[in-house]
């Protein structure tokens, strides 16, 4: 620890630390452009000028360590005069643009220019002029005028993020912030260039124009979209949302998100937004729906008793929603028929949950069929981060496609479809042979060898899995078989061995918090029982069913043999003529309420906006339901349904570890089997903003089988079929997806009517001559 | 006037090929080295010898050898042959004249830091230069002094040249390292220094061409023989590269010390008929000026900086009686701000601003208040910049407002140069 003084204070801080920093643990604030603490010092700026004492020059703040005894003055003459000049020169070339500035009122080169900057201006010559406007990509926009050359966003994509689309341009006082040959950046990160840009050059295009300061609300949030559930806030004006930045959060968050999520804030304006109630459809009276389905819940229950009513929640609902419905559910339909709309079947207790802080201090990380780029973005860039701090870091990509990138390399063992689990089994077994926990697993493998993975890869694996200090796993809960080799080997294992749930929906927590099962053989039950004329009634909060759950014929024979079907939502379900009402639903921004994400932490999102239309809270259509049964709830005022406040975890609770052999996986036989993955651009709430970059081409195959069944070398339409069923989507080619797989986003409309396994592929005729 | 060690190719015609360099003692030095010196006592003999670093900041080059961190990392050379400091033009006649005393040097300094990958970094427009070293190296290599094993000592080095881009700043080490490796030129944050973290992150050596050409000689007449000559803080020989209204302009090895006014009127010949001193830069456009009362100032590192200015390259640049300093000043800045990274604020708008106030109040368009003006953005600029090249922008300018405030005043108040002199019109071009 180093002990030095600010400004006549004392502090002592460690080795290594910046002035800058220093400075601010005594909540003294010293002007920056350039340094970031993510980024880590540059500078470039020279905004940060301190004195210390016995160095003859002015220091910056941001590149100076701290040493024992230093004496730093962050005031005084010299440090006036020289922060004044350099914000006398940012200015001499800035346009005065600030009375049409996106970022007027939030700039740091307003707030800097009006406490440290010079009065009024001494430069006559005429500026130098640069492009306005410009794109960055579909969602970010450039001015270069603007623009002080901190190079926060070029270092943010290149060395942060590893994606360098963004570089300067030029020299001297004519350089610029553009992208590499001009074409668009395409990375999923870019939009954190708008937040980090500390002046008006860098901005968001479909905020362009639409706010400022005075006339703009923003609130505290979180992001919907993924179980990530980044930390941002919230802007609306006049009752819209029309922007969503990061809400970085000290020691914990940098308030980065991804493109997706950050861009994709205008789902509840989508020209499909469920605005009013259909019952059979016909539109109608919100009070005349929700009559209508109130009374067909009190005719199931006269029939059939209240567990003839089942009750799913998905959507963006939040925690204290799933409570009201919950309660509702159970104290006055009197059902336990409570399930989650799930999209795969594993599942994770609470007690083996890690943390992002365990990232932090990960020495190795295991993907398990997760690509967090793919699928929880964010994470992706703080795995990164913790390689870029930690270049020992091992990564391991276990599954059947690589899932290391060139942005996060490590090695990856290629599994079959299918056998991730037995293969981490049986890596075990190398290791620990004698575990009990072990021995039950491989009971029934008999000599099952997996295949393409050799004894040696398997002994490799075995001794690293056990000799990691801090184990970090990211699992894609696609197999159930894989969340109980990974109970055994955190119970087998002395260190730590956190898992991070990368699979959604993105509040499943909070709604099994609040009382609903997130086991996916609940809802599969549910809808069974549906499909067999158990359950009579089904209410579905929010969830898409027919594109979420893994098997759409099941979905469609439960929704065919159902007497109501009741939705309600933001989007109206495409095509489901057995729908037989449709409620719309107050959604995200439009509500307060929590979100518990993969960390299984507690974060609250703050109503921004009021519900447009007749779409109401949850709240409306239960209390009214409660009352139709004569069952009034009774609610508290400020009703919380947590003792945790916002940012804490989820208390913990020992689950019991209950070990089964695992089943010999099935062969598969075919030219061409289909697995499905989680991607991030497909993942609901549809968004007009978004619409330029969903992928047009979200299949995957390996270049040589494109090559052989004729694909072009840049993508292209195939029909995928399977039996009866096809679907034709878009393919790209990547070396990642091993020879003989096609690997297509799970979420995506119609990717459930087939199943994993055997496919024909071929070229898509009618498109190719269309 | 005294003999030529490093300019041997003043004496020697056709040094430039393998064979006469050889013939004419060449490769000499390096086998010597080979034979009678450990690396470490290469070092030593360095150190001993006071050799300081010719690229201008006279850095002591054993003392910079000493950093290297013991720690079994591979080591790089690398050759700072990017001269571009206006009036300086030494490095260009060493390699384009003599490109084997280079390498041999280079062999030399890589078996004494044990480095075993060198490159010379040579600037985009000398491009005689670099097929001059290109050829040279070639030949090196077809002779096995370069390669593995070179000679059979077990010592191995690879050389490769590599041409810049055409920026100023690739002159500044770091900016050097970044464009090596095939970055945009700017400069890095220090430290580490490069002997911690150079190239590629490994512990590298840089240093300008005459410095490394120094260790020929050095080798073959020892330690002793460089401080015989120079003064005791600096040792030794230096090319100064005289330009101006001289009788013979061009580039002169004198010993160190030696008076300014003994390297303008006996080397270079003397002002041409009928002119006179009116100022001095002695040390490439980065310095302030010297006057002609300073005229026998000694050329040594700490004498001229006595007198207020520095050495830096050696680029002595004399302007005589018919120079406007206005229009001379005016020029200088304005290569800073074509010449400034960008990287920095200062450096950036700084040199930016002082170009247009210079070529207004050259042009006859100045107010009385620019001169405040310009006093004080170069105040602003002079210490706040990342890397020295802000303050090199304003040696000339600063120097120049002192001694000739009365140039710019008559420019000012006489809405024209005083001296008649031609008028550019450079604005922001
Ligand atoms: C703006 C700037 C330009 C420079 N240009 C050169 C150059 O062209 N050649 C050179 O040898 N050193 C140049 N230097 C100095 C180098 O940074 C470095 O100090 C030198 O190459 C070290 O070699 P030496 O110790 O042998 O002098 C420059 C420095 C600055 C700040
Ligand atoms: S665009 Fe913004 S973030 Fe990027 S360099 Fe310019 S001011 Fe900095
Ligand atoms: S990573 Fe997930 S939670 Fe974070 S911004 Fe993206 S979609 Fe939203
Ligand atoms: S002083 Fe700054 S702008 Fe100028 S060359 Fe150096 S780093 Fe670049
Ligand atoms: S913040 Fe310190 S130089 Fe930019």
């Amino acid at each position: 620890m180093i002990q030095l003084t600010i400004d006549g204070q004392e502090i002592t801080v460690p080795a290594g630390t910046m002035i800058v920093d220093a400075a601010a643990k005594l909540g003294i604030d010293i002007p920056i452009y350039c340094y970031h603490q993510a980024l880590g010092p540059l500078g470039a700026c020279r905004m940060c000028l301190v004195e210390v004492e016995k160095m003859p020059k002015l220091a910056t703040a941001c590149t100076t360590a701290v040493s024992e005894g230093m004496v730093v003055r962050s005031k005084g003459p010299a440090v006036d005069k020289g922060r004044r000049g350099v914000l006398e020169f940012l200015l001499i070339n800035h346009p005065l643009d600030c009375p049409v500035c996106d970022k007027g009122g939030e700039c740091y080169l307003q707030d800097y220019t009006f406490e440290y900057g010079p009065g009024n201006g001494r430069f006559q010559e005429p500026k130098i002029q640069k492009l306005k406007d410009g794109p960055i990509n579909e969602f970010v926009l450039v001015d270069q005028e603007r623009c002080v050359l901190c190079q926060r966003c070029v270092r943010f994509m290149g060395e942060y993020v590893g994606e360098g689309q963004l570089l300067l341009e030029g020299r001297g006082v004519e350089t610029v912030v553009t992208t590499v040959d001009h074409v668009p950046a395409t990375s999923q990160f870019t939009g954190n260039v708008i937040d980090l840009c500390p002046v008006g050059a860098l901005l968001s295009a479909p905020y362009h124009h639409k706010g400022r300061p005075w006339n703009i609300e923003r609130e505290e949030s979180v992001c919907p979209h993924c179980p990530v559930g980044c930390t941002s806030k919230v802007t609306a004006r006049e009752g819209r949302v029309i922007r969503m930045e990061g809400r970085p959060i000290p020691d914990r968050e940098w308030g980065w998100l991804c493109d997706r999520g950050r861009f994709g804030y205008d789902f509840g304006y989508h020209p499909d937004r469920l605005l009013t109630s259909w019952v059979q459809g016909v539109e109608t009276s919100a009070a005349m729906a929700t009559r209508q389905v109130g009374q067909w819940i009190q005719e199931t229950i006269n029939q059939d008793g209240g567990s003839a009513v089942g009750v799913i929640m998905g959507g963006t609902h939040t925690t204290e929603e799933a409570y009201q419905v919950q309660r509702f559910a159970r104290e006055v339909i009197g059902t336990e028929n409570l399930a989650i709309s799930r999209s795969e079947a594993g599942y994770l207790p609470r007690a083996l949950n890690g943390t992002f802080d365990d990232i932090k201090k990960a020495d190795m990380v295991l993907l398990l069929g997760s690509d967090p780029y793919d699928a929880v973005p964010v994470v992706h860039l703080k795995l990164r981060e913790r390689w870029l701090r930690y270049s020992a870091l091992k990564v391991i990509g276990i599954g059947p496609t690589r899932l290391t990138r060139d942005t996060l390399p490590g090695q990856d063992v290629i599994t079959a479809p299918e056998q991730s689990a037995a293969v981490m089994a049986l890596a075990l077994a190398t290791q620990r042979p004698e575990d009990a926990n072990v021995k039950t697993l491989l009971q029934a493998l008999g000599d099952f060898s997996p295949s393409g993975v050799s004894p040696e890869t398997l002994t490799e694996l075995g001794v690293q899995l056990l000799g990691a200090e801090h184990l970090v796993s990211l699992w894609d809960g696609m197999d159930p078989a894989m969340g109980m080799v990974l109970a055994v080997l955190a119970e087998l294992r002395e260190k730590p061995t956190p898992i991070l749930p990368t699979f959604g929906p993105a509040n499943w927590r909070g709604w099994e918090r609040a009382g609903f099962s997130a086991h996916f053989e609940d809802l599969t039950r549910i809808l069974e029982h549906a499909r067999d004329g158990i359950i009579k009634t089904l209410l579905v909060f929010g969830a898409d069913l027919m594109n979420e759950y893994p098997d759409r014929a099941l979905v469609q024979a439960a929704f065919d043999r159902l007497d109501h079907v009741v939705v309600e939502g933001v989007q109206p379900p495409e095509d489901s003529p057995q729908v037989d009402a449709l409620l719309p639903g107050a959604t995200w921004a439009e509500v307060y309420g929590t979100y518990i994400n993969m960390e299984a932490r507690l974060q609250v999102a703050m109503a921004s906006v009021q519900p447009p239309g007749q779409a109401r809270p949850v709240k409306t259509y239960v209390n009214t339901w409660a009352h139709i049964l004569s069952h009034p709830l009774a609610w508290e005022e400020d009703w919380e349904p947590f003792d945790e406040d916002s940012g804490e975890l989820l208390p913990l609770h020992p689950a019991p570890l209950h070990v089964t052999p695992l089943k010999v996986p099935a062969a598969i036989d075919g030219d061409m089997i289909l697995i499905t993955g989680a991607l991030i651009w497909e993942m609901s709430e549809p968004s007009e903003i978004l619409l330029p970059r969903i992928p047009a081409l979200p299949g995957r195959i390996n270049p040589e089988d494109a090559k052989n069944l004729g694909l072009d070398i840049h993508g292209g339409r195939m029909r995928v079929s399977q039996g009866e069923t096809s679907l034709v989507t878009g393919m790209s080619l990547d070396p990642r997806v091993p020879k003989g797989l096609l690997w297509l986003p799970q979420r995506m409309p119609g990717v459930n009517t087939l199943q994993p396994g055997p496919i024909v592929l071929s070229l898509a005729k009618e498109e190719v001559t269309a | 006037m005294t003999q030529h060690y490093l300019l041997r190719n003043r004496d020697v015609q056709d040094i430039d090929q393998f064979d006469v360099y050889e013939a004419n003692g060449g490769y000499a030095a390096m086998k010597q080295a080979f034979e009678t010196f450990k690396p470490e006592e290469l070092v030593a003999m360095v150190k001993k010898s006071g050799l300081r670093g010719r690229g201008g900041a006279g850095f002591p080059t054993g003392m910079k050898w000493g950093f290297l961190p013991k720690d079994g990392r591979s080591r790089y050379l690398v050759v700072n042959s990017d001269e571009a400091e206006p009036g300086t033009f030494k490095d260009r006649e060493l390699i384009e004249e003599n490109p084997h005393q280079l390498i041999e040097g280079i062999i030399i300094s890589s078996y004494a830091t044990e480095a075993s990958e060198a490159y010379i970094y040579c600037r985009g427009e000398f491009r005689r230069g670099a097929e001059q070293l290109k050829r040279a190296v070639k030949e090196a290599y077809d002779h096995g002094y370069l390669g593995t094993n070179i000679l059979g000592t077990g010592f191995s080095l690879e050389l490769k040249v590599y041409r810049g881009a055409g920026a100023y700043i690739c002159g500044e080490e770091s900016a050097l390292l970044e464009s090596l490796e095939g970055k945009r030129g700017n400069p890095r944050l220090k430290p580490p220094f490069p002997a911690v973290a150079g190239l590629y992150g490994g512990p590298t050596v840089v240093n300008n061409v005459e410095t490394i050409c120094n260790l020929p000689p050095l080798v073959t007449y020892g330690a002793e023989w460089y401080t015989s000559m120079g003064t005791d803080k600096s040792p030794g020989l230096k090319i100064m590269s005289v330009s101006g209204r001289v009788k013979r302009p061009g580039n002169y090895e004198i010993p160190l010390g030696t008076p300014l006014r003994t390297l303008i009127e006996e080397y270079a010949g003397g002002l041409l008929p009928g002119h006179t001193v009116k100022a001095v830069i002695p040390g490439g456009s980065s310095v302030p000026l010297l006057m002609p009362d300073q005229l026998d100032t000694p050329l040594d590192y700490e004498s001229i900086v006595k007198a207020g200015s520095m050495l830096g390259s050696g680029g002595c640049i004399v302007l005589d009686e018919q120079v406007c300093i206005v229009g001379a000043t005016a020029r200088l800045v304005k290569f800073y701000r074509e010449e400034s990274c960008g990287k920095c604020t200062p450096c950036r708008e700084g040199t930016y601003w002082m170009t247009d106030v210079l070529d207004r109040v050259e042009m006859g368009k100045g107010e009385p208040r620019d001169l405040e003006v310009l006093a004080d953005v170069a105040d602003n600029i002079a210490g706040k910049c990342f890397c020295p090249l802000g303050d090199a922008s304003l040696g000339v300018l600063v120097s120049a407002l002192k001694h000739f405030r009365h140039e710019f005043e008559a420019h000012v108040a006489e809405h024209t140069c005083p001296m008649g002199a031609r008028l550019y019109d450079t604005v922001n071009h």
